[in-house]
């Protein structure tokens, strides 16, 4: 009881620390709002009262405040550029989002796993060493390369011209396929040679305890170890793997490629607020998935403890 | 010294410091890895580069717009032209400049930051010290690289160095987390014991006798930091929030972006072979130098 009281302390303190760094940042160091929201020709009156809704005459710790419970509450106020309610704009996207990102992310680590396994079962083997070298060039290759050149190869009369060249019109099963197709690929190409890597060296370690030896003494077939003994008890690494990579990946990731391909998803309304200074969206968005991934590296300590008692 | 395990800690020499055997022994193991030598004599040739293009020697007419639009690639113009008329090639010259100029601020200040806090933290370990720099790392490590980045582009107003600011405030984690599990491990050494056993102040002890026994850590976090700079240069540049004035690689590759589609290859095949052979010269030397400082883990 007192590793998950401990362990829910911790993400607490966490939760205010990226709340209070996107705060600072924003809030309290970014640009004055008031003439963004008022225009030019304002009267006096009316720049006092804008300023007094935006909290600018409060203090610093009660504006902190403000922004928590503007947070929690999710009453995160209304686009500057297009009026729109900011919670309204993320329930819009956040589903687009997760279907555009979700296949490329669990392919990418299933092959990851699949491929640093087959190296490390012929560790030194000249496969390995073509599965390593591959894992290298893949890390030196830049996303935006990978991106521009999947959509020059499969999406342009300059290559195989199978795909749609940008845009998310998704109705059912098929265009969906089409239109997530060539961002997925991208994201796989791009952590695949991290996770590969990642991963054979997980397994590297793995094969060479005492009781993998033990299991091959006793006659166990090389895939029945590989399988049972070994990816089992790499359980744990591949876990934090995968939970630490959703920030890169998933939520850093949607930027690029939904401004790249122009679908409508939390990646492009970020984006497009980035490049209009659109201080309401931009808080919301940071503090949120911030805050979200602290949750969910949360419930991932919980569940170790769950599943393997020698968590502590 | 290489960075020992504990166990085999008490049976070693103690050596407060490098001794040249040392150094002698990974210079052979560095030299005799095929690939990684391939890797430092890249990244000696763009450095080269950089330096020629600092002394004004190569790449001073990059902005000049003395061509044709799109021009092929040609005697007059090596990789051809681009929108405005741009000698392409001298603008891909000019960014291993600023490539080199990006990746050395970051992984400089960025390795410098994560070893001054991680032996802070690894000296005063599970103390209120320790305690602070953990959840910073963990805060840091919380908020999605470019959204943070985004966040202090727009807290800093276009101001060209928030870029670099974001990068060296959140790179220097990793390392924090290597240096500060090594210095834990080194104050139970013997020559630490006898420091801090004739008085010296804590201070002189870690940057004289702790600091330089985690060179193996900070050299290969920095040739990490710097790929990671130049890669995220790229992304940022194209999102907006990257390079503002000059050339990049990334700025060429952004503006590329546009021209692929109608066929205009230029600008995305010279920054992208260049960008390519930079970040592997230096993946290959990372590995090198990780695997001639630890050959344990090293791959075989």
């Amino acid at each position: 009881m007192s590793y998950t009281l401990r362990k829910a302390l911790q993400g607490l303190l966490l939760i205010l620390g990226v709340t209070f760094i996107s705060f600072l940042l924003m809030v309290w160091f970014g640009p004055d709002q008031t003439y963004t929201l008022i225009g030019k020709n304002a009267t006096p009156a009316q720049i006092q009262e804008v300023r007094q809704t935006l909290g600018y005459d409060r203090h610093f710790l009660a504006r902190y405040a403000d922004y928590l419970v503007e947070l929690l509450t999710l009453d995160l106020g209304a686009s500057t550029s297009s009026g729109e309610p900011v919670s309204g704009m993320l329930a819009r996207t956040v589903p687009v989002t997760l279907a555009l990102m979700l296949p490329g992310f669990v392919l990418g680590n299933l092959l990851g796993v699949t491929l640093g396994m087959a190296a490390a079962r012929r560790r030194g083997q000249w496969s390995d060493r073509l599965i390593s070298g591959l894992s290298v060039t893949g890390m030196s290759i830049s996303f935006l390369i990978i991106i521009i050149a999947f959509q020059v190869l499969l999406c342009t009369p300059y290559g195989l011209d199978l795909f749609p060249v940008r845009g998310w019109q998704v109705t059912d099963l098929p265009s969906y396929l089409r239109y997530v197709a060539v961002p997925s690929f991208a994201l796989i190409f791009v952590t695949l040679g991290y996770n590969t890597r990642f991963y054979r060296a997980v397994f590297v370690e793995e094969s060479a305890r005492d009781h993998i030896r033990t299991a091959h003494a006793f006659g166990a077939s090389p895939a029945v170890v590989m399988w049972k003994h070994v990816l089992k008890n790499s359980m744990v690494p591949i876990i934090t793997r995968i939970m630490f990579s959703i920030p890169l990946v998933i939520i850093s990731g949607s930027l690029l490629i939904e401004s790249y391909f122009g679908i409508p998803g939390v990646g492009k309304i970020t984006f497009e607020a980035i490049t209009n200074g659109d201080q309401p969206v931009l808080k919301a968005v940071v503090g949120l998935t911030a805050a979200a991934f602290v949750l969910i590296q949360l419930a991932a300590d919980l569940l170790y403890r769950a599943v393997d008692p020698r968590v502590a | 010294m290489i960075s020992s395990s504990a166990g085999y800690a008490a049976r070693e020499v103690p050596a407060p410091t490098r001794d040249r055997g040392a150094a002698e022994r990974i210079w052979v193991r560095l030299r005799d890895d095929r690939s990684g030598m391939i890797g430092l004599v890249v990244v000696g040739l763009f450095l080269a580069v950089a330096a020629a293009v600092w002394l004004g020697l190569a790449g001073q007419g990059w902005s000049a717009a003395d061509g044709g639009r799109w021009e092929p690639a040609g005697p007059q113009h090596w990789f051809g032209t681009n929108v405005l008329g741009q000698d392409v090639f001298q603008r891909a010259i000019y960014s291993v400049r600023t490539a080199f100029e990006i990746g050395l601020a970051v992984a400089l200040l960025s390795t410098a930051l994560g070893a001054a806090l991680g032996a802070l933290a690894g000296w005063y370990s599970h103390g209120w010290v320790d305690g602070t720099v953990l959840w910073l790392m963990g805060v840091l490590d919380s908020i999605p690289f470019f959204l943070f980045v985004a966040a202090v582009a727009y807290a800093m107003q276009g101001q060209p160095w928030a870029m670099h600011l974001a990068m060296i405030a959140t790179f220097w984690t990793t390392t924090g987390r290597l240096v500060r599990a090594e210095v834990m491990k080194l104050k139970t050494r013997e020559f630490v014991l006898a420091a801090r056993s004739i008085g010296l102040p804590a201070p002189l002890i870690l940057a004289r006798h702790v600091l330089p026994n985690t060179v193996h850590i900070l050299l290969v976090q920095s040739t990490i930091a710097f790929v990671a700079a130049i890669k995220t240069e790229v992304i940022l540049s194209f999102l907006g929030l990257g390079v503002q004035d000059g050339v990049s690689w990334g700025l060429m590759l952004a503006e590329s972006t546009q021209e692929v589609l109608a066929g205009h290859f230029n600008n995305f095949l010279a920054a992208s072979v260049m960008l390519f052979a930079l970040l592997m010269g230096f993946n290959l030397l990372a590995d090198a130098l990780q695997d001639a400082f630890d050959p344990r883990q090293g791959t075989p």
